[in-house]
């Protein structure tokens, strides 16, 4: 599905990688991949929009990075959630659930 | 925080490191792309071309990243500044009070820092200047702190010291007017004789020709000038040849060897300077010299003071008639030029720190009483998710904008009062010209308006940040008891706003009395000062030769000048009131022991015979001189009252004999026919002096002043100029002006100074009322509910104006108590800027007290009175 990177909103793109962060320090790539496969596929992020986005919650405060070895062996820059960044995880969830909760209410109203 | 800061600080100062950073990660993220399509089965080529493709175009893409980057900071740069900015424009009046209080501030403190900056901090105009050092002589009987030396004095010094490059010397004040004839209109100049290593001391360079070299200074060196180029433009039309050529100065032939340009300045103005020709001198003396040297490298000030201190014990003991407690001062140029007013700068600069302080305090107050209506916003704010430094930072942002907008205000103020002073100099400051508002005032300003900026905004950022969720919320809800904690913090900058006040305003008290007292301190003449027109009359070197053609012109000046209309007398003398001293020299009364110590060197005046009448001078014994009193005649002489009282044993002086400088010297006795009173002839700060007049038709000077007393005198100068050059046009006319201006003059530096911190006392008042008022009728206003219950269980309007006056009182109180403190130890630091007025005078620290306890009482009655007609009903309904 090309379409839906497209249109992914900017708020879903940094649940999606706060979430992904969550458990584990990882590289762009890892990100991507793993934001696929959370998803089963429906999101496939391209570095257009990854970088970008991981730029600026770095900026904001909610990762941080460090250079690292892959697990072969090549140099690659790590991200990792700080404390602001959980926080806004739990924010940011519990936004998503009332949204979600919202529009399929409004959805499945008649 | 750090984290964000040192962010910051990456992406705005180290923008290449970013990029290269973001290269590489780019480039990481498309080999690892590239060695998973690798493991799925892609030929590594193929692999990495398809990885490059999918990566996308990297210049775009860094483009996107750093967008995201700089966006955010940004925006929420943006966001607070706008929000701040839309804040204060709510609330115009809070606005107002705050931009004006930090602007007058602001820029008052930068107005006293371009002075300080330009007068004490900026360099001298010589290279390493600071080696550079001016040498003086004290001893008694001449008993000057910073004297002048003799020929002899210099060549011990230049023999006997190592510590100095080359010992130079020059004369102080100038050696005085010379006629400059020849090439155009003859004109009086001023000239200073410097010895050859003077201007190579110094290290400055001539615009033309060369300055005077080495051994250009012995008795059998040819006379050479080096002239100003204000004189040369002036009088040689800036001619080139003139360099070489010879001119004339009082007649004697001299050679012009170069011009110097006029930035160059020293310590006094001169047209020209002469090579001294200095010959073995035959006794100490006259003692018209300073000495001016630059330090060898590496050798301290005080490392030659101590040289000098043992070659001046030397001396002394090689000329035990001459000198006794000889020292030769050794000060540094920058303190001989501004020695005097740093003292005053410094007391002025702490003055207007403390003002800025107050109104930095008063501001603040303002913002913990606004915040107290904001708190409910931020308690909102907390309690969506706002992180506290989010907070912190917006409120930062806030009173930066504010402190900001005011410096740019106060940054007016300081152009248009630096313009101010500068055209005018109240203060006689030396160095005026220095004083700009550059670039380091400009750092220093807005330095300063960042600094109350943060300052200010501090305290009730951190005070909102701190607060309590749940009371604020609380507590927001209805207005029952404000929070105590806020409460406390105004209560403590009130008190501190108060504390302040009072020492500014105890060193402004110690001024302005000390200052009156100046002002009212008796010159030792009755005339009004209004009704006297004083000049000084030059008849240069040549003309007059022949004193009795001296004592005739001046005859005739004296005659011509007294039958004009509206004069009703008028004198010559070669000395004034309040600081024209003439002369001084030892004396020797016949019949009394002679020592240095008993007869030390007192005021010598040359006076026309009715110059003591004319000054209104009081007679308290004998005659004043008469007009018989001339050449020829027994030599007679008039003392002053102290001079009678304390070398004459107590007994009468009059008709006793004294001479002029030791006995051994051999001049002629004079007859004591008068006693005066005393006359300050050396500041009216200074002590009564002893003094004696003598007739200058027994001994004449070729510059003299002239003395007119009249009922008109201000409007005097255009006719008594015209009737001088009728006499002789080539006399040189100087400083026309009132008795009354020359006194007003001479003390302009203490005027200054007091008038200064009188007003930045009197600001401070101001904003300590202000701030008192506000406290009181805001802590009025959130007590409305609580009063109008006590009101409605009975208590009477007395009783709660009394309970609000005693809290705007007890805050004074403290405050005063405290500020007591700091007033006796700051004012210690004005001891010698104090005139008869102790640093610790208790007049004026009651008076100030009292002053600052009634302002604190008036500010508070109102919001009390206020407060006492609030209606029980209305107001236990009021939220």
């Amino acid at each position: 599905m090309p379409s839906t990177q497209t249109n992914l909103l900017q708020g879903t793109l940094d649940l999606l990688i706060l979430k992904t962060l969550a458990l584990d320090e990882l590289h762009g790539l890892g990100i991507s991949r793993r934001i696929e496969q959370i998803t089963n596929g429906t999101f496939q992020v391209k570095p257009g929009s990854l970088f970008p986005a991981l730029h600026r919650m770095e900026e904001a405060g909610w990762l941080s990075s460090s250079w690292g070895e892959s697990e072969n062996n090549r140099r690659a820059k790590y991200y990792r959630l700080t404390k602001a960044g959980r926080k806004q995880l739990e924010t940011e969830t519990e936004q998503w659930s009332k949204i979600s909760i919202a529009i399929a209410s409004a959805l499945g109203a008649t | 925080m750090r984290a964000r800061v040192s962010s910051l600080w990456r992406n705005l100062m180290q923008r290449n490191r970013v990029e290269s950073e973001l290269d590489d990660e780019l480039q990481a993220y498309a080999s690892l792309l590239a060695d998973e399509k690798a493991r799925m089965g892609a030929s590594p080529d193929a692999a990495r071309r398809a990885a490059l493709i999918e990566t996308g175009g990297m210049p775009q893409l860094k483009e996107e990243v750093r967008d995201a980057k700089a966006g955010i900071m940004l925006d929420t740069f943006w966001r607070d500044t706008r929000f701040g900015v839309r804040l204060l424009l709510r609330n115009p009046s809070f606005t107002v009070v705050a931009v004006l209080a930090l602007a007058l501030g602001i820029g008052a403190t930068t107005i006293v820092f371009s002075i300080v900056n330009g007068v004490l901090l900026s360099g001298l105009p010589f290279p390493e200047s600071e080696r550079l050092a001016m040498v003086y002589i004290h001893f008694t009987p001449q008993n000057q702190e910073h004297g002048t030396m003799s020929i002899a004095d210099y060549l011990d010094w230049k023999t006997q010291s190592h510590s100095f490059e080359e010992p130079s010397l020059y004369t102080n004040g100038g050696w005085g007017l010379f006629d400059l004839t020849g090439a155009g209109e003859s004109e009086h100049v001023r000239a200073t004789a410097v010895s050859a290593g003077f201007f190579s001391t110094l290290q400055v360079k001539p615009l033309l020709g060369r300055v005077f070299q080495r051994g250009e200074d012995s008795g059998s060196s040819p006379r050479e000038v080096v002239l100003s180029e204000g004189l040369w433009r002036r009088h040689f039309g800036g001619r080139q040849d003139i360099v070489g050529q010879s001119i004339r100065l009082n007649t004697i032939p001299t050679t012009v060897v170069g011009i110097m340009p006029s930035s160059f300045r020293f310590t006094h103005d001169t047209d020209l300077w002469l090579n001294l020709r200095i010959n073995p001198p035959t006794r100490r003396g006259p003692f018209p010299y300073i000495g001016v040297a630059r330090l060898k490298p590496g050798v301290t000030m005080r490392q030659a003071q101590a040289e000098m201190d043992v070659i001046a014990q030397r001396v002394q003991r090689a000329n035990p008639t001459s000198y006794s407690n000889l020292s030769f001062p050794v000060v540094s140029l920058r303190d001989a030029i501004v020695g005097k007013v740093r003292q005053s700068l410094l007391v002025i600069l702490g003055g207007v720190f403390s003002l800025l302080l107050i109104a930095v305090v008063n501001v603040a107050n303002l913002m913990l009483t606004r915040a107290a209506s904001r708190e409910r916003e931020m308690a909102v704010r907390l309690s969506l998710g706002a992180g506290r430094s989010r907070l912190l930072r917006q409120l930062l942002v806030e009173s930066t904008v504010l402190a900001l907008v005011s410096g740019l205000l106060g940054l007016a103020v300081a152009f248009g009062g630096v313009q101010l002073l500068k055209a005018w100099n109240p203060g006689n400051l030396p160095r005026i010209e220095t004083v700009h508002v550059n670039g380091t005032v400009l750092v220093f300003s807005l330095c300063i308006s960042l600094l109350t900026g943060v300052l200010f905004g501090l305290v009730p950022a951190l005070q909102a940040s701190r607060s309590d969720l749940n009371t604020s919320l609380k507590e927001g809800s209805r207005s029952g008891t404000p929070g105590t904690a806020r409460r406390r913090m105004q209560d403590a900058l009130i008190v501190a706003e108060i504390a302040l006040s009072l020492v500014l305003l105890a060193s402004a008290g110690l001024l302005l009395r000390s200052f009156a007292l100046l002002e009212g301190v008796n010159p030792g003449f009755q005339a009004s000062p209004a009704d006297l027109l004083t000049m000084r009359i030059s008849i240069g070197g040549t003309k007059y030769r022949e004193e009795a053609s001296a004592i005739a012109f001046y005859q005739g000046l004296l005659d011509r000048v007294r039958s004009l209309p509206g004069v009703t007398s008028a004198a010559i003398s070669d000395g004034l009131p309040p600081d024209r001293r003439a002369d001084y020299d030892t004396f020797t009364v016949e019949g009394e022991t002679w020592t240095q110590d008993s007869n030390p060197a007192v005021t010598v005046a040359l006076t026309s015979s009715d110059y003591l009448r004319t000054l209104g001078i009081p007679l308290l014994g004998g005659r004043y001189f008469t007009e018989h009193d001339i050449t020829g005649s027994e030599l007679v002489t008039v003392i002053s009252e102290s001079m009678a009282k304390r070398y004459f044993g107590g007994r009468d002086p009059i008709g006793r004999r004294m001479k002029q400088s030791q006995p051994s010297l051999g001049n002629p006795w004079m007859r004591i026919v008068g006693v005066v009173g005393d006359v300050k002839y050396t500041g009216l700060d200074s002590s009564s002096e002893p003094a004696y007049y003598w007739s200058y038709k027994q001994n004449t000077s070729p510059m003299m002043y002239l003395t007119v007393r009249s009922t008109i005198a201000a409007t005097l100068t255009p006719t008594i100029r015209e009737a001088i050059r009728e006499l002789d046009k080539d006399v040189t006319v100087t400083g026309v002006d009132t008795m009354e201006n020359t006194m007003a003059r001479s003390v302009a530096q203490p005027r200054f100074r007091t008038g200064l911190l009188a007003i930045f006392a009197a600001l401070a008042l101001m904003l300590a009322a202000i701030g008192i008022y506000g406290v009181v009728s805001y802590s009025v206003s959130q007590r409305t509910h609580e009063i109008g219950l006590r009101m409605a269980l009975g208590a009477a309007q007395g009783s709660v104006l009394r309970m609000v006056v005693g809290q705007g009182l007890q805050l004074a109180g403290i405050g005063v108590t405290i500020g007591l403190v700091g007033a006796f130890i700051a004012t210690r630091s004005l001891g010698a800027l104090l005139f008869s007025v102790s640093p610790g005078d208790p007049v004026t620290f009651i008076g100030v007290s009292v002053l600052l306890a009634a302002i604190a009482l008036g500010s508070s009655l109102l919001p009390a009175w206020r407060g006492s007609r609030i209606d029980p009903l209305v107001a236990l309904r009021y939220e």
